[in-house]
Formats: structure tokens, C-alpha cells, sequence
């Protein structure tokens, strides 16, 4: 089993550019150190309709109500801000920003368990022969006997067949080849929609692994969000 | 006389049929649209029995009804979809339920 970067074919070449936008990094940032009512701020802002700030204090009581302390609301600002960034550049945009938020959050998130160098973006996952899987993983972890692929996705609608089979096949070619690759789906969605997604789907998954909004800050080797 | 839990987690329950009838055009996701509402709607009105009569907290009640603003503005349907998701999770944190 080795790894490759991916081809820098048209897609990967705007999407670099997606992904380069300093408002990814910046969201990511907030993200990862983020409580989980602020991530569900995110969620919702960054997918809704309405840009209005004061909207989206009003329906997060929890985060900008009277019973908030200074420190909450200060960041649960940040966060807001930076939402209605993403939702402000239009349905095309956002789903491409929406995308690259989640797999800058998740290296952000691996790096606090694995040491940065270990970790990659957009690489592919050899076998001897076996063919190349066409789409890359969005993050992998490359240590020795400790591997991981990481697929990203911003909601639960992005579990599918080609998701399901293209990680089940990774983790299995790896096991034919004597090592072990550990192959997880982060989704930015609540688990129970994920399992609700899931059930429908015939693919196999076993063995599979997946992060959603709830479990995030496992990646980083916690179980809870530090806030 | 206070807004109860039970009440304003009845009204997000409705706005998640609100959702449905949005999403309803997606053809290929109609059984996940079925299934999203089974779910959250059961885990909505699985929280308001379980706080039946409780009065609701400071900003829960503006918060439902920004809320359900916020759902019946979604036009388009594949928002909608992923809302039917969404929306549950802030209504619970909104009456102080953690939905993990």
C-alpha cells in the first residue's frame, strides 16, 4: 500500500483555489475549537437563507441570550461571522466552501493527535494490482502500520454507494496486503440522520468508521468538544 | 400565561411538514425525505412528553418562531432536505435539550 497525490487535473485545480480561500482556513479555525452548539450555528447559518446576523442570534438563545457570558458570545460571534461569509457567495459557491470547511476542520482536528507531517490532502491510496480508485481521499494520515483515509462531507446526503464501496475497498485491499488502513467518513451532519442515511444503503460498511457534528473532536483524540 | 417546551417543540414539528412539502419535488430522495421526518419528528415529540408542561426557557419562544420563519423561507428543495436535518437540532438546543 502507498500513496500518491492526486492528478492536478481542471476540477482539483478551481477546487485548490476553493480550498486556498483564506475564509476556509479562517472557519476551520473557529470550527475546531468550536462547542457544539456553535458548530450547529455554523451548520445551519452556513446552509440557511436568511444573511441577517440578527436572525441567527435570535434562534440561538443558548449562544447570544441574556445567559450567555462575555466568552461565548464573543466566539459564537466569530463563528456567525464567518458563516454568513460562506452562505453570502451564492448556492454554487457555498457548497464548494462548505466542502473544503470540512476537510480543513478535520486535518486541523487530526493534527492535535498526529504529528502535521503525517498528515495529507487530496492523495490516492495504492495497491498492487489493483486500478486507482478516480477520486482521492480528501485527508489521509500516513504513519507507519497506522493509516487512515478520511472522506468529507458536509451533510448526510453525501453517503452514498460509490462513498461506501470506495472505502470498504480501500480498508480491504489494505488487509489483503497485510496492513492496516483505518477508513472514516466525517459528515458535518447529526448522527441520527447519518444512521437515518445509512440504513437505506446496501453497500457494505463494515468496518467503517464515521465522524458526524456530535463526535468530531474524536479525530483529535477526545471525546468531547472542549467547550 | 408561559410558553411550555411541549407547545414550541409541537410548532418545529410542523415546520418540518413545512420542509417536506419543500423537498417534495426531489423525486430520487422522497423515501429519505419520509424517513427524516420520522425520525426528527419522533425525536421532537419524544422531548416534548418527556417536558410536558415545562415552562420554556428565556428566548426559546422568539427562537421557534425565527425558527419556523426561517424554514417556511427555504424554497428550494434540496436546502429544505438538508434542513429537515438542521432544524430539529436547534429547536432542541433552543428549549436547553442536548440532542447528542
Amino acid at each position: 500500500m502507498r500513496f500518491q497525490n492526486a492528478a492536478k487535473d481542471a476540477r482539483a485545480i478551481v477546487y485548490a483555489a476553493i480550498q486556498a480561500d483564506p475564509v476556509v482556513a479562517r472557519a476551520a479555525g473557529l470550527l475546531a475549537d468550536a462547542s457544539y452548539a456553535e458548530r450547529l450555528l455554523a451548520r445551519a447559518a452556513m446552509n440557511g437563507e436568511t444573511l441577517d446576523p440578527e436572525a441567527w442570534r435570535t434562534m440561538f438563545p443558548t449562544l447570544f441570550g441574556p445567559g450567555s457570558d462575555d466568552a461565548t458570545a464573543i466566539r459564537a460571534e466569530a463563528v456567525l461571522a464567518v458563516s454568513l461569509d460562506v452562505a453570502g457567495r451564492g448556492e454554487q459557491a457555498r457548497n464548494q466552501f462548505r466542502g473544503a470547511i470540512v476537510e480543513a476542520l478535520t486535518e486541523q482536528l487530526l493534527g492535535r493527535r498526529v504529528p502535521p507531517t503525517a498528515i495529507h490532502r487530496e492523495r490516492r491510496i495504492l495497491f498492487d494490482g489493483v486500478a486507482t480508485e478516480i477520486h482521492p481521499y480528501d485527508v489521509t494520515v500516513e504513519l507507519p502500520g497506522a493509516a487512515e483515509a478520511y472522506d468529507c462531507k458536509w451533510g448526510a446526503r453525501g453517503i452514498g454507494a460509490d462513498v461506501l464501496n470506495q472505502l470498504d475497498d480501500a480498508r480491504r485491499h489494505a488487509a489483503d496486503d497485510g496492513e492496516r488502513l483505518v477508513a472514516v467518513l466525517v459528515i458535518f451532519d447529526a448522527g441520527r440522520t447519518c444512521q437515518t442515511r445509512l440504513a437505506r444503503q446496501t453497500a457494505p460498511r463494515q468496518g467503517l468508521r464515521m465522524v458526524t457534528l456530535e463526535t468530531l473532536d474524536r479525530m483529535a483524540g477526545t471525546t468531547v468538544a472542549r467547550r | 400565561m408561559a410558553t411550555t417546551v411541549d407547545a414550541l417543540l409541537r410548532r418545529a414539528t410542523d415546520s418540518l411538514g413545512v420542509l417536506a412539502d419543500t423537498a417534495t419535488p426531489v423525486e430520487d430522495e422522497w423515501q429519505y425525505v419520509r424517513d427524516l421526518v420520522t425520525v426528527w419528528g419522533g425525536a421532537l415529540r419524544a422531548e416534548a412528553d418527556a417536558r410536558a408542561g415545562h415552562a420554556a426557557p428565556a428566548g426559546a419562544e422568539a427562537a421557534i418562531d425565527r425558527l419556523a420563519a426561517e424554514a417556511a423561507s427555504i424554497k428550494d428543495p434540496h436546502r429544505a432536505i438538508d434542513w429537515l436535518s438542521t432544524l430539529p437540532l436547534v429547536a432542541l438546543v433552543a428549549v436547553g435539550a442536548d440532542p447528542r
